[in-house]
């Protein structure tokens, strides 16, 4: 499935976007290390329209100084939604993204039908910060980077910029005015949590069931921070189930018979 | 150190060859004596100041009548009042790791907090019992494991997206007492399984060894738990062996003398046994690993190797010494093997009387 770059002016920004497939719309927002779409994002475009948005101050974007907080980005990116003319969507992202993801549904419970967070960084541990050092940054994102192809370096100056403006606008790692509303969120959420995940634990998952009323979390085996990458069908094939049922998805719908 | 009695509830009876074990001659009264047998040397070994008492699971032949060793676990938790009942156990590639969490924390609530888990891989044979790839061996056991302590830890209902397992909510009751989960033991023979062991922080058993390849063994397993900031005690290490031990020397040979062989049930299947070797099931150490589970030798041959312990109470200690100065093993888990009922009674005996408060005594 070949993704579309277009870009869309929305909220005075001009926003890079990455579009694939038909059905129904599934926003994808990216991690703090900028738009990069893998396999789960083409399984996924075979059943959904896929929109992976670049925030602004991400990627060749001009540097973003005025948003100022997540749910202000959730606004801008809203719009950005809005104005391609999606009316019903659900909303997915990782990290970064996934904090994104999750006030995108809370503001706009009428909208969104359901929300899948990975690794979400919504709540963090105390002081767990990635670092910046690239061979090192590699070996927390994956559990076996030795088991991924070879990546071209990133260019550093793109991540001190995207990090940059993640940090400065990502929020406390227990953000009280979004916990707040977690609480009244309506949307079903789901949270996928890679098992060797060191900056969001599998511990953290408990957090999401406390605070949110309708959701679930699920634990993505032998993945660490980026296991949309490492385990792009295990990803595809919960994501896709929460996405088409909801709350049913926990019945399994699979046949269990081998031979007619 | 501590001591163990193990029972695999072996069948008494006559059986034919080959496995699996044909049930043509089988007889129920057999089997329900190897149960009352194995039952009061049981509650004898708990009234005589055992630490342990153990269980298995083997299929399909009359070496063991545990396919299931949690209901006989089950069962010994109304019979054992003082000793802890360990599981060594249930061959987790095979079954279900949700159920198996949820069978452990049965027994340690019922018990409360005296089970111990063992998590085995299970003998080649028993790839064929439920039908389960050999080839996945390893990668089933790895994921049930770490599926087994989130099942056990986890307070929140969760789903798991595994590569063998995928359950979309879990939240077992009853929760296990001993927190933050019993104490997981694991087989550690081959080099994988002790490296996978050190990096998890789980004990290891040995059992169907010998002295000389335990020791390398649990050597690697150190290493390798060094390596992960870690330090083994004895206390996490097991091994696993068979016993005969009279009042004299003398005794105890005589009683040995005119011994049935042995038969080993889990190769008596050629054919079954060449198809899981073109597995990864032996890992990269595969011929000392295949090796390993070779037929048994002389019984002298076996009292050299540390495969059994033989003899009056004061050479079966220098024996065991052997076993804890090379091994680090401080959990000896102990088949008492003679066939005749008296003669394996007597032997538990004075195990309990003479020994067991001096093996208490040893670091």
């Amino acid at each position: 499935m070949a993704f579309q770059e277009k870009f869309v002016e929305a909220d005075g920004f001009r926003i890079r976007y990455l579009e694939a497939g038909n059905g129904d719309p599934l926003i994808w927002f990216h991690g703090g290390g900028g738009l990069q779409l893998n396999k789960m994002h083409d399984l996924l475009a075979e059943k959904h329209r896929v929109v992976g948005f670049e925030c602004p101050g991400f990627g060749e974007s001009p540097v973003n100084e005025r948003t100022k907080s997540m749910a202000e980005l959730a606004g801008t990116m809203g719009k950005a939604i809005a104005t391609l003319g999606i009316d019903k969507f659900s909303v997915s992202g990782i990290s970064f993204g996934g904090k994104l993801a999750l006030w995108t549904a809370i503001l706009n419970p009428d909208k969104v039908t359901a929300a899948v967070l990975f690794a979400p960084a919504a709540i963090r541990p105390e002081n767990t910060r990635p670092p910046m050092d690239p061979a090192q940054l590699r070996n927390m994102l994956y559990a076996h980077p030795e088991r991924l192809p070879p990546m071209p370096p990133p260019n550093p100056e793109l991540i001190k910029k995207s990090i940059g403006f993640a940090l400065r606008i990502i929020g406390p790692d227990r953000d009280a005015e979004l916990e707040a509303r977690m609480k009244e969120c309506k949307v079903p959420v789901l949270v996928l949590l890679g098992t060797e995940d060191r900056l969001i634990p599998t511990t953290i998952g408990r957090h999401y069931r406390e605070l949110l009323p309708d959701s679930h979390v699920v634990m993505v085996y032998d993945a660490a921070h980026a296991l949309d990458v490492e385990r792009p069908e295990a990803c595809f094939a919960v994501a896709d189930d929460f996405l088409a049922r909801q709350d049913k998805f926990v019945v399994s719908n699979e046949r269990g018979v081998i031979f007619p | 150190m501590k001591a163990a009695l193990f029972s695999p509830v072996a069948y008494h009876g006559n059986a034919s060859p080959g496995w699996p074990v044909p049930a043509d001659v089988y007889s129920q009264e057999s089997a329900a004596h190897s149960f009352s047998t194995a039952l009061d040397r049981f509650r004898l070994g708990d009234e005589l100041g055992f630490d342990w008492v153990t269980v298995a699971e083997h299929h399909f032949s009359p070496f063991s009548l545990t396919p299931n060793p949690m209901l006989l676990a089950g069962a010994l938790t109304q019979v054992v009042k003082k000793a802890k009942i360990a599981v060594l156990g249930p061959t987790l590639p095979m079954l279900n790791p949700v159920r198996v969490a949820e069978e452990f924390s049965m027994l340690d609530t019922i018990t409360g907090g005296r089970v111990i888990a063992g998590l085995m891989r299970g003998t080649p044979n028993e790839y064929v019992t439920y039908n389960v790839n050999p080839e996945e061996s390893r990668s089933r056991f790895q994921e049930g494991l770490q599926l087994l302590r989130m099942v056990w830890t986890e307070p929140q209902p969760f789903g798991w997206q595994g590569r063998h397992y995928e359950f979309r909510a879990i939240s077992v009751w009853p929760r296990p007492v001993q927190k933050p989960h019993p104490p997981i033991y694991m087989s550690g023979s081959s080099p994988e399984s002790g490296e996978f062991a050190a990096k998890n922080h789980v004990g290891l058993g040995f059992a169907v060894t010998t002295l000389g390849l335990a020791t390398k063994a649990a050597a690697h397993y150190r290493q390798h738990a060094e390596a992960a900031g870690w330090k083994p005690t004895p206390d996490d290490v097991i091994y696993r062996c068979a016993i005969h031990v009279a009042d004299t020397d003398e005794q105890a040979q005589a009683d040995m003398a005119n011994m049935p062989p042995q038969r080993r049930f889990s190769i008596s299947n050629p054919a079954l046994e060449q198809a899981v070797a073109g597995t990864s099931y032996y890992g990269r150490d595969f011929e000392a690993q295949r090796g390993r589970v070779g037929r048994p030798g002389a019984i002298k041959d076996a009292v050299e190797n540390g495969q059994i312990l033989l003899g009056s109470p004061d050479t079966v200690m220098k024996q065991i010494k052997r076993i804890r100065d090379d091994i680090g093993a401080g959990i000896l888990d102990l088949i008492f093997m003679h066939p005749e009922d008296a003669k394996a009674r007597r032997a538990i005996e004075i195990f309990g009387a003479k020994m067991l408060p001096r093996l208490h005594e040893m670091e």
